[in-house]
């Protein structure tokens, strides 16, 4: 199968902005995208910018997350001043104060908003407390630029729950063996979903998933799990080796991807259920246990037999739950690999090698 | 909780401890006196009042269980709801800073680290995980705990620790959840607290055995009010001149009100330590003789640096006389209104430095230079902790510009001093000094 043609950022950016659309770059992770496409904003998410980190070291030590580091560096970079509004959610302490450091200090021309998102368990008071935010946000949002257009929370409701469903397709087909992608396309086309609006998203994934609808590669299966798909050269590593990812349980993909809002309902209130009803996150205050079944079961659904943690140094959330996670996954007669990375870095032949290492464990 | 074990409490409390702090304050009878370092004042009669409260606490910890419900607790948890229920209280923070100032924190972590549990996660934690496996500890013993009780007002790092504490000992973990105060506080923010708190309640009268009573609640939340005030008052006193303690000393006398506070014993001890701090003041008594540079410290102590760090400083005749550190413990408590009892412990958590955003706490470091009089600023960028560090770089430059004072960054850790390099610091205080000396 060959790779379908994604627009670039870029490019898709500027039709935007010839349409007369707003950017908003959405800093990592859970916020409710449909609020920002329903009030005409395009979300563009940060997550791993490529470029050199020339001016963020001035503003953060070392050893702060290159998460925190690249989105910083691409604000200073001009982001700050060419993007309509930043919006920080409230992920980690490193994103919180990054969120107040740009906010109170460094003051780009874009305004910034803060979404608080309620920590586990998520009983009565963090359900209100959470649609209460939904409110204040679409409150700012309007305030920002106009109240939104009758029925768009709807409609992008419409297009959450059609993207949820085409994602939950995807990772179904592979989980199964009948997605005919590897790891580098699989994620090339999934994370195009961090800019392009959903209505050039949609046809997009209904188109390469009927495309690729054949036999995965044959190789030992793994689920990987921590933050990010990457960095780009250890995806090529594992198509490389033959190590199939069956599954994962990465942050910025199937940790919220995959939650669908209930057809049923007051629109903000459906969009609450979104949030609440993601799968278990170590941002989000889920327990070890509801972590550690997860794996498992993504595992199991999966027939992968191993576990390929790549984190990012200095990430808190991930590296604590690691090691009682790994040990419940060997209890589990499943073996855990730990690959630290910087987002901005190549993985590198160390990596590699490890990477060869734990296939021929696993056969 | 059985009636033997709360009868062995009883005579510990009544009569082991006693003995035993009679023994030790005999045997430090038979010590040579420390040396007096010229350079300080004369020390505070209170410490050694302090040493026997904090050295009661832990003894006595050991013959809680079965006695009371044992909670360990973060340092910025509304503790007053356990108070309220009669727990025993441990403070793994508080711990952690002992494992520090005793350089046992190294150690620790290691057992932690070899555990899996990465190097590059906070110190506290890695002490705590640490002893936890090991059992090794500076207090004799920890008693381990019915509960975990966690606030993530101070950094979301406790609630990721606490997780992995509950997960591994098996014992329920009760999180009080308090949103980002990125701007002002609201209505919303309060009514999640205040509902979080009535969740849990039930919760913490399973593990206590008893059933939460508001009355005891007020009266637990005006000692802690009390004690509170009175921390601050003690802490104002570094406005005299000479301040008649620094800022060092301060670190060691937080204790109480982080790992007491709510109980009697932290209020009357801080009464004391008042009447003498102001005695001080009143007679010019500095803490270091020859007060020439008053300086502000920003972010937790370099635990294992405290006696070097307070010797260093006090050679060149500079004192600490404000710390946002010290000051969390006071600069909130003005909230905490008995006429609505809920809703004012939710602001009186909630608004603490390290759960407020960065201009707030520039204005607050400024109101501080400005009312202690300080000349200087050091900063420790301290590697373990992201919520207080992230954004130093820039409070320093914009607060070097507003005032006009010079100020330094050190990067260290709280306990592991692997990542403390005392070349490069003592390179940067060089300059710093003669920045300072010039002003």
């Amino acid at each position: 199968m060959s790779m379908p043609s994604i627009p670039s950022r870029a490019e898709h950016l500027e039709a935007w902005r010839e349409s007369g659309g707003k950017v908003c770059a959405a800093f990592p992770a859970q916020y409710p995208k449909e609020l920002l496409w329903a009030h005409g904003v395009l979300p563009v998410e940060v997550w791993d910018p490529p470029l050199a980190a020339t001016r963020a070291p001035g503003h953060l030590q070392p050893y702060i997350c290159s998460v925190v580091r690249q989105g910083l560096e691409l604000l200073l970079a001009g982001a700050g001043d060419s993007v309509d509004l930043i919006l920080f959610p409230h992920t980690c302490d490193s994103l919180q104060n990054l969120a107040s450091l740009v906010g109170d200090y460094l003051k780009p021309a874009a305004p910034s908003l803060f979404f608080y998102n309620p920590k586990a368990p998520f009983k009565a008071p963090a359900r209100e407390f959470y649609l209460d935010q939904l409110h204040a946000l679409d409150r700012q949002l309007a305030g920002l630029f106009g109240p939104r257009a009758q029925g768009a929370l709807e409609q992008a409701l419409e297009w959450s729950r059609a993207l949820a469903a085409l994602h939950a397709k995807a990772y179904k087909m592979r989980a199964l063996g009948e997605l005919a992608a590897g790891a580098g396309e699989f994620y090339a086309v999934l994370r195009a979903g961090e800019y392009l609006h959903p209505t050039a998203l949609i046809p997009l994934l209904e188109g390469w998933l009927a495309q690729s609808a054949g036999s995965a590669s044959a190789g030992e299966r793994i689920v990987l799990s921590g933050v990010l798909p990457g960095p780009p050269d250890l995806l090529e590593s594992l198509d490389v080796l033959g190590l199939v990812v069956g599954n994962d349980d990465l942050l910025s993909m199937s940790r919220r991807l995959l939650t669908s809002p209930p057809g049923t309902g007051e629109p903000l209130a459906a969009l609450g259920e979104v949030f609440l009803h993601m799968p278990p996150c170590s941002t989000r205050g889920s327990s070890l246990e509801e972590r550690l079944a997860w794996i498992k079961g993504l595992a199991g659904q999966s027939k992968s037999k191993g576990v390929v943690f790549v984190e990012v140094k200095f990430c808190e959330p991930e590296l604590f739950d690691l090691p009682e996670l790994r040990r419940g996954l060997k209890e589990a007669g499943l073996p855990s690999l730990v690959l630290e990375v910087d987002v901005n870095q190549a993985a590198g032949g160390q990596a590699a090698t490890r990477l060869e290492a734990f296939r021929e464990m696993m056969a | 909780m059985s009636l033997s074990d709360k009868a062995k409490l009883q005579f510990m409390k009544d009569l082991g401890f006693p003995a035993l702090a009679s023994l030790q304050k005999a045997m430090r009878g038979k010590r040579a006196p420390r040396k007096a370092n010229p350079d300080f004042g004369p020390p505070l009669k209170c410490t050694a009042r302090l040493k026997e409260i904090m050295t009661r606490h832990y003894y006595l910890a050991r013959f809680a269980p079965g006695a009371k419900p044992v909670a360990w607790v973060t340092s910025g948890a509304p503790v007053e709801l356990l108070r309220a229920l009669d727990f025993y209280t441990i403070y793994p923070e508080n711990h952690g800073a002992l494992c520090g100032a005793q350089k046992m924190g190294p150690e620790l972590c290691q057992v932690a680290e070899d555990e899996g549990y990465s190097a590059d996660l906070c110190s506290y934690a890695r002490v705590d995980l640490g002893h936890m496996l090991s059992g090794k500890t500076p207090a004799g013993k920890l008693p381990k705990p019915d509960l975990l009780f966690c606030s993530n007002n101070i950094c979301q790092t406790v609630a990721y620790w606490y997780k992995v504490m509950a997960h591994r000992l098996g014992v329920p973990l009760v999180m009080f959840d308090t949103p980002f105060n990125y701007t002002e506080i609201s209505q919303d923010d309060i009514d999640y607290m205040v509902g979080q708190v009535k969740d849990m309640i039930p919760v913490l009268e399973k593990a206590a055995g008893k059933a939460f009573d508001m009355e005891r609640f007020i009266q637990v939340a005006e000692l802690s009010r009390a004690a509170s005030e009175l921390w601050g008052q003690c802490l104002e006193t570094m406005k005299a001149r000479p301040a008649p303690m620094t800022i060092f000393d301060a670190f060691v006398h937080l204790a109480p009100v982080v790992s007491l506070r709510g109980l009697p014993v932290a209020r009357e001890y801080y009464e004391i330590l008042l009447a003498e701090l102001l005695d001080r003041a009143r007679s010019g008594i500095g803490a270091i003789t020859n007060e020439k540079k008053r300086l502000m410290w920003d972010n937790i102590a370099i635990w294992y640096k405290v006696r070097d760090f307070s010797e260093l400083f006090a050679s060149r005749g500079m004192n600490f006389v404000a710390a946002t550190y010290t000051n969390a413990w006071a600069e909130t408590i003005q909230h905490l209104d008995m006429s609505q009892p809920l809703e004012s412990l939710a602001k009186t958590y909630s608004l603490v430095i390290l759960n407020n955003n960065l201009e707030h706490r520039l204005n607050l470091m400024a109101k501080m230079v400005s009312e202690y009089a300080v000349d200087g600023l050091v900063v420790h960028s301290a590697r373990s902790c992201k919520p207080y560090s992230l954004g130093q770089y820039d409070l320093k430059r914009l607060l070097s510009e507003r005032l006009g004072i010079p100020a330094v960054v050190i990067e260290a850790d709280i306990t592991d001093y692997r990542y403390f390099s005392e070349e490069q610091a003592l390179t940067r205080l060089e300059a710093f000094f003669e920045a300072l000396e010039a002003a």
